[in-house]
């Protein structure tokens, strides 16, 4: 038996320090790699870990005139599943199935998928997702979120237009304001496992969402829901294809109410309504045509379709004569039935004639040979001046998106004729509110305004940061012609071809409008009135258009009594009160 | 377990004193190992309690296969150390045959069948699947026999190894066994080769051939490295364990040790154990390790295992014998080897390869190996004996 011998145990010493210099080596690079060398590892384990996910911020409100809510937030939310925790799928898909009204097929496929996670149904009622996290389903996810909610349904839809599944805006004012509205959306910073499931209680940095800012539009619930009604009566009655009403403040462009049947549910704005489908068959409904009609739906003619003013155009005519000195009140005018304009036979409405008639009774009768003659006598230079001080070479500038540009003659092409044309609003094409905007300069006194509907932008803590004013250049037509203008223009309704909008002890201004539509000869009109009131000093300014009446078409006849109808609740309703009830309150 | 008394014997000197004495169970190595191992269940728990849950539904799924093996290797290594290792050469009565052949004529057919029989595990034939057990290891009792013999064979001819042809003569005898672990389990070959080598240096009074020794193992395991091509991935691996699809499992490792900072993120707090380190329960542990309980922690188990090898050291100086003496220097050489290449390879410092790191990592093979080998070196202990 060999014992060890001391160069044997001298060996063995030698053998357990190389071990311990080994073994404290590894330590320094322990120390190096945790301590000094750690930050660019750590850091790229920490970005590893953490799954990012958004907390959608609140979108702003959108108020009427009075504070009443027309764009309005509904808390929802989204149902998904995690694969990894779920422990009774079978358990999982039942209750789906049965709270959300799905197909077990549908849910199956979503449970049995391999996923990190699966989205179930989105924007699903708070109460029954409540039902939902009652379950206490492991891998059952409930996220809170919300959905846009109009409670009008489809008031004044054309306007505040809708938002997306993102809760972006898509059309309308809701598009126009929506860096405003959208808010910042915050997030939560979690820590997730390899397979994408979060970490329970691991720390969580949050950045909290700030919510958007709201907006308070002149529109008013009253004037919009009662012109609606007023416009789909007539819709329905004389079978046209659309009906708009714009009601708006002549001084400084707050628009009250613009309408623009058939209206379309915010609330379910992918829906055809059942006048766009009712023509079709199931089968020709095709994903193209469905497009095309979605479109048609959402589409605000009052500022994106342009169309001949025809006669209500005359009230631009003569404001232009007046400017430019070349037509007096005291001025007359013979109408044989027609005028001889260079080659051309151009007749009047009445083809009888007017035969001699002030200016004044030219335009109750809206007489097309006199005011081609007005025309002939300012002169094209002349009256395209007062086009664009009036800004119808421009767009009119309203907070809606999709509005369109005027088409005009060039000036140089303009011969006898189209001035002629020009003069009583034909030949050229305009959009409804460019008329109006136009309008409501010649009667304010001269005061450009752009129609709008938001006045005040207002922070989530109801501080107004921004207010937004619809007036403009000053003195853009001088006040006699202003005056001239509402005294004849009240002349048309109390006594002239627009005395079916006239309302007893009320003073209203306006003029009637008939417009063949293009090509002529279709037999297709647009059938329009605008009217003021109070005359002397207009509060309010609205027009009516009815596109492609069925039977009747005379603006005089169909859109004036409209007009009258609308007047009639609005104007009291805005205290303009008739003038005996004045008297009376004075006494 | 009982702690129990030094046996003792009496007897009576000259001049009538009475002399005790005592055998020098080394209960601190016992209880370092204990503590390891139950150290190593703690670990486990917390590494694979996410795994487990994930893929069998059960938490402790892991934990309880592994504290099969810890209860049983521990009894084992208890019974051993109560045995003098000094049997393993006295032939068997019946059958005249010493118990250290037939473990090794055991390892050698095992080793065998393992490369026709073996299962093929991530491109490596190494386990032995055996009904009602499990799948079993056997390069890890080619450990035990490569300690047993190897000291047996030293402490037999010990002036032989003053040249060099005494130390090839115990290679030729222990190098089939290293060979047929080569074949399929290179990083275990590195430890056997290590286990022989330090028994042979430390018996060998004539240490120069040792260097040329060394300096021709380094050149077999370069050619080794160039002739296989996956581990010719590794290296490229180690080199930019950044951007190598290979380098994935060290760079996540590397990514938990740097998390943990000084103070670790507390135990059962990793986040790397949660399916981005593969396996974290296995060879990768360590790294979970210096997440949950930082440099502190970790540095402390290193330190643990430095005064195992400590204890170890100790039981070889003072060895009744040289084959005693050996054995412990060879179970102190397989724990010392296994622990510096595991932490190197955690910590990038080497190329990638599978060691367990001893007492802690999951393996039932690879703890009971471990466990039977401390209880060889505590019965070495047993055998010393001193006055009092």
């Amino acid at each position: 038996m060999n014992l060890v011998k001391t160069f044997q145990k001298r060996s063995l010493l030698l053998v357990i320090s190389v071990i311990s210099i080994v073994a404290v080596l590894l330590a320094v690079r322990l120390f190096y790699l945790m301590v000094p060398g750690s930050g660019a590892l750590s850091a790229a384990a920490q970005e590893l870990h953490e799954r990012e996910r958004a907390i959608k911020a609140e979108r702003g409100k959108i108020y009427d005139r009075n504070g009443v809510v027309l764009a309005d937030n509904m808390p929802v939310c989204t149902i998904s599943v995690i694969h990894n925790q779920i422990t009774d799928a079978e358990q999982v898909i039942r209750v789906l199935c049965e709270e959300l009204g799905l197909s077990e097929a549908y849910v199956r496929k979503r449970v049995e998928k391999y996923s990190s996670i699966e989205t179930i149904k989105t924007n699903v009622e708070k109460e029954i997702a409540d039902r939902i996290r009652a379950y206490e389903l492991d891998g059952v996810m409930v996220d809170e979120d919300y959905r846009r909610y109009y409670p009008y349904n489809s008031l004044a839809s054309k306007v505040l237009g809708f938002t997306g599944s993102d809760n972006q805006g898509i059309l309308g004012l809701e598009v126009k304001y929506d860096f405003w509205l959208r808010g910042e959306n915050g997030k939560i910073l979690t820590l997730a496992t390899a397979h994408g499931v979060e970490i329970p209680d691991a720390a969580e940095n949050m950045v909290t969402p700030i919510a958007g800012n709201s907006i308070r539009t002149s529109l008013d619930v009253v004037i919009q829901s009662y012109a609606e009604q007023t416009a789909m009566k007539v819709l329905e009655a004389k079978g046209a294809k659309s009906v708009s009403i714009i009601v708006m403040n002549p001084q400084n462009g707050e628009l009250y109410a613009m309408v623009n049947v058939p209206e379309y549910d915010l609330n379910h704005p992918y829906d055809l309504t059942e006048i766009y489908t009712a023509p079709y068959t199931e089968a020709e409904l095709t994903q193209e045509k469905k497009t095309e009609l979605l479109n048609q739906m959402w589409r605000n003619s009052c500022i994106s379709d342009t169309y001949e003013p025809g006669s209500a155009f005359k009230i631009i005519t003569a404001t232009a004569a007046l400017e430019h000195g070349v037509l007096e009140v005291k001025d007359s005018f013979h109408c044989p039935g027609y005028k001889i304009v260079a080659d051309r036979r151009i007749r009047c409405h009445k083809t009888t004639g007017h035969g001699t008639q002030s200016f004044v009774e030219a335009i109750m009768n809206s007489c097309n040979p006199a005011f081609m003659e007005i025309g002939a006598r300012t002169g094209i230079e002349q009256m395209y001046e007062t086009f664009r001080l009036l800004g119808l070479f421009q767009k009119t500038g309203i907070d809606l998106p999709g509005e369109a540009s005027s088409i005009m003659h060039k000036t140089e092409a303009v011969g006898e004729v189209e001035l002629a044309t020009i003069s009583f609003g034909q030949s050229f094409q305009i959009t409804p509110l460019q008329l109006m905007s136009a309008v409501s300069t010649v009667i304010n006194g001269g005061t450009r305004v752009t129609p709008h509907f938001v006045t005040e932008i207002v922070n989530n803590a109801g501080v107004t940061i921004k207010t937004i004013d619809g007036c403009g250049e000053t003195g853009v037509v001088s006040k006699e012609t202003s005056e001239i203008m509402k005294m004849v223009l009240e002349q048309v309704v109390s006594e002239g071809s627009g005395s079916n909008a006239y309302l007893e002890g009320m003073s209203i201004g306006g003029k009637t409008a008939t417009s063949e539509k293009l090509p002529r000869r279709s037999g297709k009109y647009i059938a329009s009135f605008l009217g003021f009131a109070p005359a002397e000093n207009p509060e309010v300014i609205a027009m009516v258009i009815i596109d492609e009446p069925q039977g009747l078409y005379y603006g005089g006849t169909i859109a004036a009594p409209v007009m009258a109808e609308v007047f009639e609740m609005v104007l009291p309703y805005l205290g303009i009160l008739p003038d005996d009830t004045n008297f009376m309150v004075a006494e | 377990m009982k702690q129990r008394e030094p046996e003792t014997t009496e007897t009576k000197e000259p001049r009538g004193r009475r002399i005790v004495i005592r055998r020098a169970y080394d209960y601190s190595l016992l209880f370092l190992t204990f503590f390891l191992v139950c150290f190593g269940l703690v670990m486990i728990y917390s590494t694979s309690s996410y795994n487990a849950t994930k893929y069998y539904n059960d938490a402790t799924y892991f934990l309880r296969k592994q504290l099969i093996f810890a209860v049983g290797g521990m009894v084992l290594m208890v019974v051993v150390s109560k045995f003098d290792y000094r049997i393993t050469n006295h032939p068997l009565p019946v059958i005249k045959i010493k118990p250290l052949t037939l473990l090794y004529l055991l390892c050698a057919v095992l080793q065998v069948a393992v490369l026709f029989l073996g299962e093929n595990i991530k491109g490596a034939k190494r386990w032995l699947e055996i009904p009602g057990i499990g799948s079993f290891q056997p390069s890890e009792l080619t450990k035990i026999c490569v300690v047993l013999l190897t000291a047996y064979l030293a402490s037999r001819a010990p002036k032989a190894l003053d040249s060099m042809w005494g130390f090839v003569g115990i290679l030729v005898r222990v190098g089939p066994l290293i060979a047929l672990v080569l074949i399929e389990n290179l990083s275990t070959a590195i430890v056997l080769a290590g286990i022989v080598f330090v028994i042979g240096f430390v018996t060998s009074r004539k240490k120069g051939y040792y260097v040329a020794v060394v300096i021709l193992g380094i050149a077999g395991v370069a050619a080794m490295i160039m002739a296989e091509g996956f581990r010719g991935d590794r290296i490229d691996a180690w080199l930019n364990v950044e951007t190598h699809p290979k380098g994935y499992q060290t760079l996540q490792g590397l990514y938990a040790i740097a998390s943990g900072g000084i103070l670790g993120k507390g135990l059962g707090n990793s986040v790397q154990k949660l399916g981005f380190i593969p396996e974290s329960h296995n060879d990768m542990i360590f790294s979970v390790i210096c997440e949950e309980l930082g440099l502190v922690g970790a540095v402390a188990i290193i330190l643990l295992f430095l005064l195992l090898l400590w204890r170890l050291f100790v039981i070889a100086v003072n060895a009744p014998d040289l084959y005693g003496s050996l054995i412990a220097v060879g179970v102190m050489t397989h724990i010392a080897v296994q622990v510096m290449i595991n932490v190197a390879v955690v910590t990038n410092t080497m190329p990638s390869t599978g060691i367990p790191l001893p007492f802690i990592s999951y393996g039932g093979s690879s703890l009971v190996t471990l466990l039977i080998e401390m209880g060889i070196a505590l019965g070495v202990s047993n055998q010393i004996e001193y006055r009092e």
